[in-house]
C-alpha cells in the first residue's frame, strides 16, 4: 500500500508565494487541539508534545493493523480570538489558538481514544486525552510566505491587510502559520512560514 | 596542552605510517594497524581517515602505485611484475589504473625520465625507502567549524530493533520499533529516537552494517516480539549536532575523529558512537535534518 503524502496531494493548498495571493482551502480532516495564551508558553509547547505524540501513535498503530501509512504533516497554528478581531501583538495571552495536523480521513475516532489511552497510561502528558479530530474549510483566505523571525509576522500581516482592502474582501480576523521549517534548525531570519487569514 | 595533545596524535599515527610503509605488501588489517598506535580499534579508522584524508585501503593502494612508478623508473623489473606486486591481478588491469593517476601508460612512464609520479594525497605521506617518517601535517579543513559540546550520560534504558546492512535501509527496523511500541503508548513525550551503529561504513561492506533502532523507554517495559531491550552506558560523551541529509552523517564522523579529536585533549573509549534523531525524515527536507552524534570519549 502507498504511503499517503497529503502535503504533497494537496500542493495548492501549501501554495508558499512571496506575495499575497487569494487562495481557496476545501474541507479537510485534522487532528487538533485547542488552548489560551500566549504562543511559547508551557501550555503551547505542552499541547505539541500532545498533538505529535497522539498523530505518530496513531499512525504507528494503525501501521500496525495493515491499515496503511501516511506521513505526518506539517504543523499548522490557528490563532483567533473570542470575540473581536484583536489578535492583538502587545498582549498575546488572549490568544486563542488550535494546533493541527492534517490527518487522513480514514483516521477513526477509536484511532484517537485507543492512542490517547495507551499514552496516558503510560504517563505522557495528560493533555493527550484534549487531542481531537475535526473536519476544517478554512474556505477562500489570503496567503503569503513569510520568511523571517515569528516576532515580525505582523509585517506580512499588514501587507496581507493591505492586500485585502484593495480588493474589497474582509478578513476574519484570524490567521493560520503553517511551519515550514524547523525552529530548532533554522535561525530566526530564515525561517519559513505560510500566513493564512480567512476572509469572509 | 593542545598543541601536545595535537603532536601526540601524529606522532601515534606516524608510527602506523611506518608500519604500513614497512609491510606494503602483507594484507593489514585494521586492529594490527591500531595496535601499533594504542588506538582503540572501535574509531581508529575514522581517526585514521580524518587525520589523513584517505583511507587506509587508498593509502596502501597509492602507495604501493608510488612504489610501482619508482621501479618502473629505476628497476628492470616487468611490467607484468610491477604489476603483482602492486596487488594488481593482470598488468592491464595496473595499466589502467597507473593511466588514470598519471596520464600515462606504465610503458610510456619507464621510457620518460623526467615524469614523477603525482602525489595526489591531502597529507603529504609518500613512499619512501630508507627513511621513516617522523611527523606529517594531519589534513585539515580550512573550515573546521565544530561545535562540540562535552556532556555526562546516564544510563538509557532502550527498547530496540537490530538492523544488518546498508544504513539507508534501516527504515525497515524503525517501522517495526515504531508500530510495536505505538499501541503501548511508548512514541511522544521524553521518548528519544536514537541509532546505534556498529561499524564505520568506510570499513565495512554495507550488507555487513549493523544497526540497532532504539527507543528509550522506563524500566518497566519487557520484550516484545522482535523488539528487545538494554542499556546505552552512562558516561562521558563529546556531542555535535549534524544538520543535513544522513547520507552526510560519515562526513561528519569523519571531521570529528580525524580533526577535531586529534586536536582536543580526549581520547575515544572503545564503545560504539550513537546518534540521536530530532526530526522526523518523512516529513523533513533531507537538508533540514537534526541528528546529535554522541561520540563515547574515556574517562
Amino acid at each position: 500500500m502507498d504511503k499517503i503524502d497529503l502535503f504533497k496531494l494537496h500542493k495548492a493548498d501549501y501554495i508558499a508565494s512571496k506575495e499575497p495571493i487569494l487562495n481557496e482551502i476545501t474541507m479537510a480532516n485534522y487532528l487538533v487541539i485547542n488552548g489560551i495564551g500566549a504562543p511559547g508558553e508551557a501550555s503551547f509547547e505542552d499541547a505539541i508534545n500532545a498533538l505529535y505524540a497522539m498523530a505518530y501513535t496513531i499512525k504507528m498503530t494503525r501501521k500496525k493493523q495493515n491499515k496503511g501509512d501516511y506521513v505526518i504533516c506539517k504543523l499548522e497554528a490557528r490563532y483567533f480570538c473570542g470575540s473581536e478581531q484583536c489578535l492583538s501583538e502587545i498582549d498575546k495571552t488572549l490568544w486563542h489558538w488550535q494546533l493541527m495536523i492534517r490527518t487522513p480521513s480514514h483516521v477513526e475516532m477509536t484511532d484517537l481514544k485507543q492512542a490517547a489511552k495507551a499514552l496516558f497510561e503510560k504517563g505522557k502528558t495528560p493533555s493527550v486525552n484534549k487531542v481531537m479530530m475535526i473536519e476544517h474549510e478554512f474556505g477562500p483566505c489570503i496567503q503569503m510566505l513569510h520568511i523571517g523571525a515569528y516576532e515580525d509576522e505582523y509585517l506580512s500581516i499588514k501587507q496581507m491587510s493591505a492586500f485585502a482592502v484593495e480588493n474589497n474582501l474582509s478578513a476574519l480576523g484570524e490567521h493560520c502559520e503553517i511551519h515550514i521549517s524547523d525552529p530548532r534548525r533554522i535561525p530566526p531570519e530564515r525561517l519559513k512560514t505560510i500566513l493564512r487569514m480567512t476572509i469572509v | 596542552m593542545r598543541v601536545s595533545t595535537k603532536e601526540l596524535y601524529i606522532s601515534r599515527m606516524v608510527k602506523v605510517l611506518n608500519y604500513i610503509q614497512a609491510n606494503l605488501d602483507k594484507d593489514l588489517t585494521l586492529s594490527e594497524l591500531a595496535e601499533q598506535a594504542c588506538f582503540s580499534t572501535y574509531h581508529f579508522h575514522r581517526i585514521f581517515s580524518g587525520m589523513l584524508g584517505e583511507s587506509v585501503k587508498e593509502l596502501v593502494r597509492r602507495l604501493r602505485l608510488e612504489r610501482a612508478a619508482i621501479q618502473l623508473q629505476t628497476g628492470a623489473l616487468s611490467i607484468l611484475q610491477i604489476a603483482l606486486q602492486a596487488g594488481y591481478e593482470s598488468d592491464m588491469a595496473f595499466s589502467r589504473v597507473f593511466k588514470a593517476r598519471t596520464g600515462l601508460l606504465p610503458s610510456k612512464f619507464r621510457k620518460s625520465t623526467h615524469t614523477k609520479y603525482p602525489c595526489l594525497a591531502k597529507a603529504s605521506i609518500r613512499y619512501v625507502t630508507n627513511e621513516y617518517i617522523t611527523s606529517f601535517e594531519p589534513f585539515i579543513d580550512k573550515e573546521l567549524n565544530m561545535n562540540v559540546m562535552i556532556k555526562q550520560v546516564d544510563d538509557i534504558y532502550v527498547a530496540f530493533v537490530s538492523h544488518t546492512g546498508p544504513y539507508q535501509e534501516c527504515g525497515k527496523a524503525w517501522d517495526v520499533l515504531c508500530s510495536t511500541l505505538a499501541p503501548e503508548g511508548l512514541l511522544g513525550g521524553n521518548a528519544k529516537m536514537i541509532g546505534v551503529s556498529f561499524d564505520d561504513p568506510d570499513v565495512i561492506a554495507a550488507e555487513k552494517l549493523r544497526y540497532d533502532a532504539c527507543i528509550s523507554v522506563t524500566r518497566s517495559f519487557k520484550p516484545i516480539e522482535e523488539v528487545g531491550t538494554k542499556t546505552i552506558c552512562a558516561g562521558k560523551y563529546a556531542v555535535i549536532t549534524h544538520i543535513g541529509p544522513y547520507g552526510k552523517l560519515s562526513q561528519t564522523y569523519r571531521q570529528f575523529f580525524g580533526q577535531w579529536l586529534s586536536q582536543s585533549d580526549y581520547e575515544p573509549a572503545n564503545k560504539p558512537c550513537f546518534e540521536i534523531y530530532l526530526n522526523d525524515p518523512e516529513s523533513t527536507d533531507p537538508e533540514d535534518l537534526v541528528t546529535d552524534i554522541y561520540i563515547p570519549l574515556k574517562g
